[in-house]
């Protein structure tokens, strides 16, 4: 094959790999579960993906009704499960943010909330 | 670069076609000359030692360039799973950490391992025990790969099933794509040898390698079917993703690779056999087929380092 086919050839693969936005579905279901809304604040959240997860890069980090840390900053993760404990906390809207790196390399992030109160 | 949608790392995809191409092409060598040479070379000394002179620097130049691009691959992974720009990543508390805690790191070392054996093995050869030694590191560091990729993540059983495919999957695709270079190597040898020797070779080795070539095939289209059920899922898919379309690509060079193969099997080799000589045309167009479906073996390579760096298409379209 000639040089200039070589050189055609990587657009075309570009071409091909592209479509998917930031599509990355990678978290499976959470706890509490996503925009819920629970009587009084969990003893930890949650979370569960569709891949097993690198525990040295993957956290969780969650900020209670005030903007402050509600975790107790040691994210926990076993197989495709990861959880954080946390702090006793008011009532009102909590925030998560993960950030995965799955065995296969890949890294996703996202984050959802969930309320706690009556 | 993040202009076409998916994020596409062109430092990544380039460092891990050159190892998976460069890795192949070490396991594929020593097929070759284990499996489909050795028992079928009766051929005197010279031509056997000539030969077996040739693929070893082949099997030195695949290995040193897959040591040296699997380092590199290491490095700008830990760059990406840390999320540290290239230069601040290299630091010996980063490395440590991807090295000792993730299975990528660990799959690594044990790589790293195997090829330093195999180099010993290739540099220190007294047995032919050392030349099966050899060929099981080979193979080892070839099917290892698996476990850096998508199939080393799948959840449960599925994960063992996957695993497993990827395994023989990868073994062949090494197998055959690495053994057509050595037998481009020997064809070559043979137009320039016509000696009786070299000739007896060409054809004996010409035969048993397509043996190997329709057990890759076979094995190559059972576990790319498994492969892309756990990873695709869906036609649907294989439309409306990036990485199904991809696949597909790579799907169609596998093809005309088979159609080429085909061609030397069934119509070329068979007219081997039938003169004491080797007909020069003949030698000739297996020749050119063979490297033509190197070039797609390459492109096939191109194509999956660029896949394992996208998500899988089945995590992009809901079930």
């Amino acid at each position: 094959m000639q040089r200039s086919s070589f050189g055609a050839i990587i657009p075309l693969l570009l071409l091909l790999a592209s479509g998917e936005a930031s599509a990355h579905a990678l978290l499976d279901h959470a706890e509490p579960r996503v925009g819920n809304k629970v009587v009084t604040a969990p003893h930890e959240v949650t979370l569960w993906f569709t891949q097993k997860l690198e525990p040295a890069f993957s956290t969780i980090t969650v900020t209670d009704p005030a903007g402050q840390r509600a975790d107790t900053g040691k994210t926990r993760v076993n197989g495709n499960q990861m959880s954080v404990s946390l702090r006793s906390g008011a009532s009102g809207t909590y925030h998560v943010r993960w950030h995965v790196l799955s065995v296969d390399t890949h890294t996703t992030e996202g984050n959802f909330s969930f309320q706690v109160g009556q | 670069m993040d202009g076409f949608g998916a994020d596409i790392d062109g430092p990544l995809i380039a460092v891990r076609a050159v190892h998976f191409a460069a890795t192949a092409i070490t396991a594929g060598t020593l097929v070759f000359r284990t499996v489909v040479t050795n028992p079928a070379s009766p051929a005197e000394p010279a031509v056997a030692q000539s030969f077996r002179t040739q693929t070893q620097r082949v099997a030195w130049i695949g290995l040193a360039t897959a040591m040296i691009s699997g380092v590199i691959w290491l490095l700008l992974q830990a760059s990406s799973m840390s999320g540290l720009p290239f230069d601040e990543a290299m630091t010996s508390r980063v490395l440590s950490t991807v090295l000792s805690q993730t299975q990528f790191g660990q799959v690594s070392e044990i790589r790293m391992a195997m090829a330093v054996i195999l180099a010993a093995c290739l540099a220190f050869r007294r047995t032919p025990l050392t030349d099966w030694l050899a060929l099981a590191l080979a193979l080892g560091l070839t099917a290892a790969i698996a476990w850096t990729g998508h199939a080393g993540s799948t959840l449960g059983e599925l994960g063992n099933l996957h695993l497993a495919a990827d395994v023989l999957h990868l073994s062949a695709a090494a197998g055959w794509i690495g053994g057509l270079v050595s037998l481009v190597v020997l064809l070559a040898a043979a137009r320039r040898h016509p000696a009786t020797a070299w000739a007896q070779l060409a054809r004996d080795a010409t035969r048993r390698f397509s043996i190997l070539g329709i057990a890759s095939v076979a094995t190559l289209l059972l576990t790319g079917i498994v492969n892309a059920w756990i990873l695709v899922g869906s036609f649907h898919a294989l439309t409306a993703t990036g990485y199904g379309r991809l696949l597909m690509f790579k799907v169609a060079a596998f093809a005309a690779m088979v159609a080429f193969a085909a061609v030397n099997r069934f119509w070329l080799t068979p007219e081997l056999d039938s003169a004491g000589g080797l007909p020069g045309d003949v030698l000739h167009r297996l020749t050119r087929n063979s490297t033509i479906e190197i070039v797609l073996g390459l492109l096939i390579f191109a194509i999956v380092g660029m896949l394992g760096t996208l998500h899988p298409a089945i995590h992009l379209v809901p079930g």
